[in-house]
């Protein structure tokens, strides 16, 4: 008997393995919708506010550019002496993972706009050995980034003179659907959440929108 | 009882060969590894390997073998500007360590010394010393 009820949880986890879902984050709230004269009701999730940033080009970024795309987004900055080099040694490991599948885009927003200059964006894009496409490098006004980091990706960004470098945030990779819904936030440290998240990533590709 | 187990001691250190300065360094390679971990290792990583071509890697890498005796001033001060490592140039700043006491920042040498070049480098306690005197010296 013992061994039936194992021999039964043991398929489940496997059937539920097979097709796991990855979880919507934020806010869902019930909308009634108009179709074909009938009235459905519906549950609307959370997306990340459209944006208007630069990137290490100087080019306009906005939400055109991940639409339909699954990304990941994070905050840095280049003078970072803490987590970011670690941040940055995962983030390319993810870099080289995706590249060249036109699904995938990875944004890093600088919270240090004041120092961060698009030239100097551009030199720390290079020098990681991006393309400057797949993996783009954002700056903007310092209250848009920190608010959009907020609001939109649940991170933390913000000045903090007690830190080495003088700001904290979050160190979180944060992975978003092709209908601009957080679905994960990895610890951008830790190789092993790291690893988690380049497997989420498919997931998110397989799925049907 | 104190004698006894200082006995004890004596012998374990006989049978195990660790002479007096063996054991020293061993405690200042750890405590080398540990500050390394708290105040290179975000940088450089925990293998050396460095970032891209924004930081230089520390594993085999030849400015570190050529320039050993720099290592306590690099550390104290940091560095700026173009830097060759290993054929590729690097320019980004790397922050001092203003806070390190001496005896830290050379159990940081010898552990960096010992553990990345592609031969261990030993070197004298006293040269390491001078070397961090001198940098003060010249102020930065
Ligand atoms: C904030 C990041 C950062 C931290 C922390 C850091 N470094 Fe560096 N390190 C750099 C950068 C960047 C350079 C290259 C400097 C340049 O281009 O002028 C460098 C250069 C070096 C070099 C010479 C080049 C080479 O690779 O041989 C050594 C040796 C070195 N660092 C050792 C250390 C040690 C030891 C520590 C810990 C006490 C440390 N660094 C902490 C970023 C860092």
């Amino acid at each position: 008997m013992k061994n039936t009820i194992l021999v039964f949880a043991c398929l489940l986890v496997w059937a539920c393995n097979q097709n796991k879902t990855l979880p919507i984050y934020g806010e869902r709230s019930l909308q009634t919708f108009e179709k074909e004269g009938k009235s459905i009701i519906d549950t609307v999730y959370a997306t990340v506010p459209p944006f208007v940033l630069l990137n290490q080009n100087g080019d306009t970024v906005t939400e055109a550019l991940v639409k339909g795309k699954i990304y990941v987004a994070d905050f840095f900055f280049t003078t970072c002496p803490t987590i970011c080099p670690i941040m940055k040694k995962e983030m390319l490991r993810v870099y080289q993972k995706i590249k060249g599948d036109e699904n995938f885009v990875l944004l890093s927003h600088t919270i240090d706009p004041d120092y961060d200059s698009i030239p100097l964006l551009k030199d720390y894009c290079n020098r990681l050995g991006s393309d400057g496409k797949q993996w783009q490098f954002l700056t903007g006004q310092r209250e848009v980034i920190y608010e959009l980091a907020e609001k939109g990706y649940y991170a933390t960004a913000m000045p903090d003179s007690t830190e080495p470098g003088g700001y904290v945030h979050s160190g979180g990779f944060i992975l978003v659907d092709k209908q601009s819904r957080v679905r994960g936030i990895y610890n951008g440290t830790d190789a092993k959440e790291v690893d988690q998240l380049m497997e989420d990533l498919f997931i998110l590709k397989a799925e049907k929108e | 009882m104190r004698i006894l187990s200082l006995l004890a001691l004596a012998f374990m250190c006989v049978f195990a060969a660790c002479s007096d300065s063996e054991l020293v360094s061993m405690k200042q390679l750890s405590s080398g590894a540990k500050l390394y971990e708290q105040h290179c290792s975000n940088c450089h990583q925990a293998d050396g390997s460095g970032l891209a071509l924004l930081i230089p890697p520390l594993q085999q890498a030849d400015y570190l073998t050529n320039n050993a005796l720099l290592l306590p001033c690099l550390i104290r001060n940091g560095a700026a500007g173009a830097m060759e490592v290993n054929g590729k140039i690097y320019n980004q700043k790397m922050p001092g360590n203003a806070k390190l006491s001496d005896a830290e920042i050379l159990d940081i040498c010898r552990f960096v010394l010992q553990k990345f070049p592609e031969k261990p480098i030993s070197l004298e306690d006293e040269s390491l010393t001078l070397a961090l005197q001198k940098c003060d010296s010249v102020g930065n």
